[in-house]
């Protein structure tokens, strides 16, 4: 009886010293410990190389904006909210609303950020984002016109990520695009006479929603290996990061690329498209839908 | 309310822009007046308290609570090496506060402003005297609170200082207590327990209160407004009173979170 115990406690003591010696080996060498994983043809989470986290989606849980959405891939959760304000169209606009996406990836999120003004990471983000959300039309600004030359809705689309681990991109469009369709603005009348716009607290419409854009990443790995959905232990590893971004209907609507996108001998941005239409067509069609 | 920041850093919006103003408000439901009862509660009640602990995989220690509409976020780094040349014997405590731009309802400009600082370094005050910073030289605890969305700033303060100890004890750094807090204030004749903002605009004065129900002790207290001493005594034994049921849902909470060995 005393034997069996020490033995199991023993078993469970090695296990314990195993998982210890693992993660000393991460931290000091993750390029090698990737390696490692990649030659069995697994990842560190336990995925394939072309498997995608799940997905879950909130909707509409913050009563202080005016659109709100909770994202949660995997582990990275991103929490975006859209506040609307009125402000004068800029003069060679005049029937154009605006529309202000920002990504902030506080120091909460993850040990790599310290608090502070945005970093490089997050600025290149909320570059990208504006760039997708304007091209693919997912709000026309001139619907967010109330009195041309005078008055129009400014969308303040704002994203917080709560936990980092990894393709924030993803996760941050997913946000903000279910932020911006669960959005309700109330009705605002432009007052010529006093030139104020004033509004209504009991009717309030919905945005009036283009496009959905979905976005897909993902990465080479020292120019041998294709992964999809990177982690943050992943994301420094990586050479090479491509990115689709697949609408409502199935179709392209941008794609970015930052590096080399060669894998052993071919090009591969036409099977990342693919794989992405795949993994939209099987797991993401109906996301903002079930919302 | 008109902003007018160009930040280099972030996509910007128009220079100015403006809250929407509203018509009169003839929908509205009449103010309250003094004499009647509160809505929706006892006096005494505080909002029902959800409480998770280990929701941010990427942090030492984090916990998430959520009180009816306010919704907090806390992460806890550390303790790691402190930045600074200076030895310290005894470890630092560093609490930052961000509220999210949606939080409130009047959008809040990314730049940390004062108001972030004094609710951080009331969030520190509560927590200091709990840590066991003498075993931690040379270390920096770092404690990171989001403010998701923002129903009264004494019930912010009150669920922070919550969120802060339940991830501190899910770091599993050393503490004398959990610390766990709670708000009052004093609404015409009556003290009503865990205000909400709508609340607190009508009181005529706050107090929040923290504690360690383990130890029977009082880390921090803060009042504002205009309230007799009699009723400041009064407020601080009902915050007392409560802290102790906060006590068992913040233990509860990380009992759960706790790993089935």
């Amino acid at each position: 009886m005393a034997a069996a115990s020490t033995t199991a406690s023993s078993s469970s003591n090695s296990a314990e010293q195993d998982a210890l010696k693992a993660l000393t080996f991460q931290r000091l060498h993750p390029r090698t410990y990737l390696e490692r994983f990649l030659a069995e043809n697994i990842r560190p989470d336990g995925r394939d190389f072309d498997e995608w986290r799940d997905v879950s989606l909130n909707v509409g849980s913050i009563s202080t904006a005016d659109g709100s959405a909770l994202v949660r891939l995997g582990s990275t959760t991103v929490v975006c909210g859209v506040k609307a304000e009125i402000a004068e169209p800029e003069l060679d606009r005049p029937q154009e609303g605006f529309l202000v996406p920002n990504l902030d990836l506080p120091a909460i999120c993850s040990p790599k950020f310290k608090p502070g003004p945005p970093t490089d990471e997050a600025q290149v983000l909320s570059d990208r984002l504006n760039e997708v959300l304007v091209s693919s039309g997912v709000v026309s600004t001139s619907s967010l016109c109330i009195e041309p030359g005078k008055a129009a809705w400014v969308l303040y689309v704002d994203a917080t990520c709560i936990n980092y681990d990894g393709n924030a991109f993803d996760a941050t469009l997913l946000a903000m695009v279910a932020a911006l369709k669960n959005t309700t603005l109330p009705k605002a009348t432009y007052n010529e006479e006093t030139k104020r716009t004033i509004c209504s607290r009991k009717v309030r419409e919905p945005l009036q929603i283009g496009r959905l854009p979905t976005s897909f990443s993902f990465g080479i790995f020292d120019g041998t290996h294709l992964l999809a959905d990177p982690t943050s232990f992943e994301e420094p590893l990586l050479d090479t990061t491509i990115s689709v971004v697949i609408d409502e209907s199935g179709g392209l609507t941008s794609v970015m690329q930052l590096g080399l996108g060669v894998v052993g001998a071919d090009d591969v941005l036409n099977k990342c498209i693919d794989a992405a239409k795949e993994c939209w067509r099987k797991t993401r069609k109906g996301v903002y839908g079930t919302s | 309310m008109a902003q007018s920041n160009f930040d280099r850093r972030r996509i910007n919006g128009p220079d100015e822009s403006y809250q929407p103003i509203f018509e009169s408000d003839d929908e509205r439901e009449a103010r309250w007046r003094a004499g009647e009862p509160r809505k929706g509660r006892a006096a005494r009640d505080i909002r029902p308290i959800f409480l998770k602990a280990g929701l941010i995989n990427q942090a030492n220690g984090s916990a998430y609570i959520e009180t009816e509409k306010t919704k907090i976020a806390c992460a806890v780094y550390g303790p790691r090496q402190s930045k600074t040349t200076v030895y310290n014997e005894k470890g630092r405590l560093n609490v930052e506060v961000k509220f999210a731009p949606f939080s409130c309802t009047r959008r809040r400009v990314p730049i940390r402003d004062a108001e972030d600082r004094s609710v951080a370094v009331q969030i520190q005050q509560a927590l200091i005297p709990a840590v066991r910073l003498e075993l931690l030289p040379k270390s920096t605890i770092d404690i990171f609170v989001t403010i998701i969305e923002n129903d009264g700033i004494e019930g912010c303060i009150a669920a922070g200082s919550v969120a802060a100890s339940v991830a501190l004890a899910d770091a599993g750094i050393e503490m004398l207590g959990l610390v766990a807090a709670c708000s009052a204030a004093v609404v015409g004749e009556e003290i009503w327990m865990d205000p909400t903002e709508e609340e607190g605009q009508i009181a005529s004065g706050s107090l929040v209160l923290a504690g360690l129900p383990a130890l029977g002790t009082v880390t921090s207290v803060w009042q504002s407004g205009s309230m007799t001493p009699d009723e400041a005594i009064k407020c601080m034994e009902a915050c007392q009173e409560c802290c102790a049921d906060v006590h068992s849902v913040m233990a509860q909470s990380l009992l759960e979170s706790a790993p089935n060995t």
